[in-house]
């Protein structure tokens, strides 16, 4: 038994090993070369700049940067948060930047969409100590909602954008632009993408330099933005960005390799690395000019006409939308060059870039013939069907118990709800068998939406929204309903942790960034203040209990016609799992009595954990590697066929709360 | 291809130990004086998703591997196997782990095992099939196949001059116990199973 107590823990254990791994290249000896992701270098980078603070939320493609600044912080002497959502983490990191300290934010590319309105006024303003914005754009969608080009941004608000293309280079650029930023007092965009923020790379660590404290000086006429101030703002801002303009052309970052071809490549943060190495292939890297570029906003107009001197064609490579290929196409028509200038007719616009479309596309510019790179041609492949692997719920999820009694309830009210979703490990409930998710739109979209749909609609309304998610963006749509009166069902899955981006602490775990003890603010508390007038909260491994909570709630939502909440609390399987591991308490797996089961296939297709397995004569199996021991199957199963192998005790029972 | 540089493509299901293999693979390449760039995927495609880490040891700039351009593709899980196929070429090494997870789909259509090894076999490129966790546990625990596999990858000497085994140990030595000692057997047992179990 213990054994298998073992390794039912251990899978955690790996990860902790991981991370002690990776906390020992973050601080090792200056000089020395390291393995570290992309993310990790630009903490590195953050703090050989010597920042005070550093603020986010998380989200992937991001999360591991102020993860890793926390993991520090009081080793380095800053403040490091996770704030509740990106405009908050924005505006608490532009105040520490207005000090004059230096000061860190990060985001995924669409919580820049949820700072943007301080993200614009911080141009007008400045800073006085170096302010670095970090978007960590997904290129490719692997865990985003859009892959929106956050260089948009850059252009819109009059803030530089710069580009690494390595980890490497992620650590040595983060720590020039603080020096960029506070040379011109300006806020300034770092953008990664997925492909170097978790991209791990060798880097060579730099002398560390101190925090420092702020102080902040009065000027209402810099830090008041009312209209009068702001149209001088305005006209200081345009003669700065024309200075920004003239500084990036000697960006140490930005180079012309190889001057006077004909053909010039501009390849754009990570395009480089995908360039040089099919050039390579191709034995083509001394046969053209290539211009790399890590500043792409503004585009250094020097450089490129340097570039592009003695060209006949230039090739753009950008991933996304042509931000560069627009403004050298500009600069070229204003200087009179004659040079034709490719880009997006070559160079896909939508996904991410891999070597095989580089190598495609360059085949073209360059004329050479597609032998010249081996890898380019027909693919192996096995001749079977290869069934999809979706992402998928973990064993233990209580939000899999929720949506089984959430279904359970409306079939008992022969009710036909629509299902509003949101953010966070519960949108996988869109796949079958659950499908509790008809929107997803963005964070705190779900209570948004609910408030239109339940009044322009007969339908039933039910809001599923994660309690990270409420604190980030769901409180005010909650307000709205309850101002307006506006009749659906709010369910938050309270499970006490950001767990898709990787369990970081929120207002209602109890811990900061940094693992202080932090005071837990509880989504009922804030619905009973809001003046929600149904509120219950359940344990969704109750199934029966939680399925009547449940029902009663949607019958009061629908005689009262006001908007009511449930919060159905369980902890995150992942950390019971963790929690069992540090306490030493033995989970109680499940197993299957074979004599009882009847192969009707309910805990495995209609339930669906992933610890469930399927026996060839259609019987189910649990694999006690991957059973959490959370119980709700042993409920679902018709003719208790599904036993746990020893009693749950009280100890086990608490873990979960 | 050509000596310049090797690239390793990894791939399994999210929890298999995908990103520690790349992870622990990598701090060996550096201190063998190697380069090497790692590419993986976190977040929304972790969670029992299918899984794929780029290793790239040497000479480059990119971290992505191209399809057709894997040395070798180390494989924790059979369908993920025939799924990144395409990254084979005809001199490819497959290094697979004889294990079978059905995705999490209600009444998913699975092959057969047996007939996926045949299958992969068929199009005939070296292949060794290897029993990770099963040699995993002897060494002390199943979470250590992954182990088992980098010792296979070590094995095939397609490394050879970008990674020593000694120093994928001295990673592994910096991982607390009983870790240390279970992960070292596993990387001893894959080493020394890939010449056994040929194809």
């Amino acid at each position: 038994m213990l054994d298998v107590v073992i390794r039912l823990i251990s899978l955690l254990v790996v990860f902790h090993i991981g991370c002690i791994l990776m906390s020992k290249a973050f601080l090792e000896q200056v000089g020395k070369t390291v393995l570290l992701m992309g993310n990790e270098a630009v903490a590195r980078g953050a703090v050989e700049a010597g920042i005070s603070f550093a603020s986010a939320y998380p989200g992937t493609p991001s999360t591991e940067i102020v993860e890793t600044l926390a993991r520090y912080a009081n080793v380095l002497g800053i403040h490091v948060e996770w704030s509740t959502n990106e405009k908050v983490a924005f505006e608490a990191a532009y105040g520490a930047a207005m000090s004059g300290v230096r000061a860190l934010t990060c985001m995924k590319h669409v919580g820049l969409n949820v700072a943007a309105d301080p993200f614009m006024s911080s141009a007008y303003t400045g800073v006085r100590g170096g302010f670095v914005i970090v978007t960590a754009d997904d290129v490719g969608m692997w865990s985003s909602q859009n892959e929106q080009d956050n260089r948009w941004y850059g252009l819109h608000a009059f803030i530089p954008v710069f580009e690494p293309y390595s980890p490497a280079e992620a650590k040595e650029l983060t720590k020039e632009i603080f020096d960029f930023s506070e040379k011109f007092e300006h806020p300034v965009i770092l953008r990664t993408t997925t492909r170097i923020s978790h991209a791990r790379g060798p880097v060579q660590l730099g002398k560390l330099r101190k925090p420092v404290w702020g102080e902040f000086t009065k000027n209402a006429e810099r830090w008041v933005v009312v209209p009068a101030h702001a149209r001088k703002l305005r006209l200081k801002l345009l003669k700065r960005w024309s200075k920004i303009e003239e500084a990036v052309n000697n960006f140490p970052f930005n180079r012309v390799e190889n001057p006077g071809s004909k053909k010039v490549i501009i390849a754009c943060g990570i395009t480089y690395g995908h360039v040089v190495d099919v050039l390579r292939e191709m034995d083509k890297i001394n046969d053209v000019t290539l211009l790399k570029l890590s500043s792409t906003v503004p585009v250094p107009r020097k450089l490129v006409v340097k570039a592009v001197e003695d060209a006949e064609e230039v090739l753009v490579v950008e991933e996304l939308e042509p931000i560069v290929e627009d403004k050298v196409k500009a600069i070229l028509q204003e200087e009179g060059m004659p040079a034709k200038v490719h880009g997006k007719d070559m160079v896909p616009r939508a996904g991410e870039l891999t070597l095989n479309k580089v190598a495609d596309f360059l085949v073209k510019f360059l004329n050479v013939s597609k032998q010249s790179v081996p890898w380019l041609g027909t693919h192996q492949e096995v001749s079977i069907e290869v069934p999809p692997r979706p992402p998928t719920l973990c064993p233990g999820c209580p939000h899999r118990a929720t949506f089984f009694a959430l279904k359970k309830a409306v079939s008992k009210l022969k009710m036909k709800p629509v299902y509003l979703g949101d953010i966070g490990c519960y949108t996988l409930g869109v796949n079958p068998p659950y499908r509790v998710q008809d929107t997803c739109i963005e964070m705190g979209g779900s209570i948004g939406a609910a408030n239109g749909l339940a009044v322009t609609t007969k339908q039933p309304m039910i809001a599923i929204i994660g309690d990270s998610t409420f604190f980030h963006a769901g409180i005010p749509p909650l307000i709205n309903a309850v101002y307006n009166n506006t009749p659906f069902l709010t369910i938050i899955l309270d499970n006490r942790t950001t767990a898709m981006t990787g369990h970081q602490p929120h207002p209602g775990t109890g811990m900061t960034a940094s693992g202080e003890p932090a005071k837990i603010i509880r989504p009922e508390n804030i619905a009973r203040s809001l003046g929600v007038e149904y509120i219950d909260v359940v344990n969704p491994f109750k199934l029966d209990e939680a399925a009547e909570k449940i029902a009663e709630a949607l019958k009061f939502v629908e005689e009262k016609r006001k908007p009511a909440v449930i919060v159905s609390s369980r902890k995150c399987a992942l950390l019971v799992i963790s929690d069992a591991r540090r306490k030493n308490i033995k989970i109680p797996v499940y197993r299957v009595n074979l004599e009882k089961c009847t192969a009707c296939t309910r805990c495995y297709n209609v339930f669906a954990c992933p610890a469930i397995q399927v026996l060839e004569d259609g019987k189910a199996y649990i694999d006690p590697m991957l059973c959490a021991g959370c119980g709700d199957c042993a409920q679902v199963c018709p003719v208790q066929a599904i036993e746990p192998t020893i009693k749950p005790g009280k100890e086990w029972k608490e873990l979960w709360w | 291809m050509n000596d310049r540089y090797k690239n390793v493509l990894a791939v399994g299901v999210g929890g298999q130990g995908l990103i520690t293999f790349g992870r622990v693979l990598a701090e060996a390449a550096i201190l063998n004086g190697v380069k090497v760039l790692t590419a993986e995927v976190h977040g929304m495609a972790q969670r029992g998703g299918s899984v794929v880490t780029h290793i790239r040891l040497g000479d480059v700039e990119s971290p992505l591997i191209p399809l057709n351009g894997a040395h070798v593709i180390v494989s924790m899980e059979l369908l993920e196997a025939a799924r990144y196929i395409n990254y084979a070429n005809k001199e490819t090494i497959l290094i697979l782990n004889k294990r079978l997870i059905r995705p999490n789909i209600p009444g998913v259509k699975m092959p057969k095992m047996d007939e996926i090894i045949e299958k992969i076999k068929s199009i005939g490129l070296k292949t060794v099939i290897l029993e990770a966790d099963k040699l995993a546990e002897e060494a002390g625990s199943y979470v250590s196949a992954n182990m088992v596999m980098l010792g296979a990858l070590l094995g095939s000497k397609i490394l050879d001059g970008f990674v020593k085994l000694e120093n994928i140990e001295k990673v592994i030595s910096k991982m607390p116990e009983p870790w240390r000692e279970i992960n070292i057997k596993a990387l001893k047992l894959g080493y020394s199973s890939y010449s056994q179990d040929s194809y």
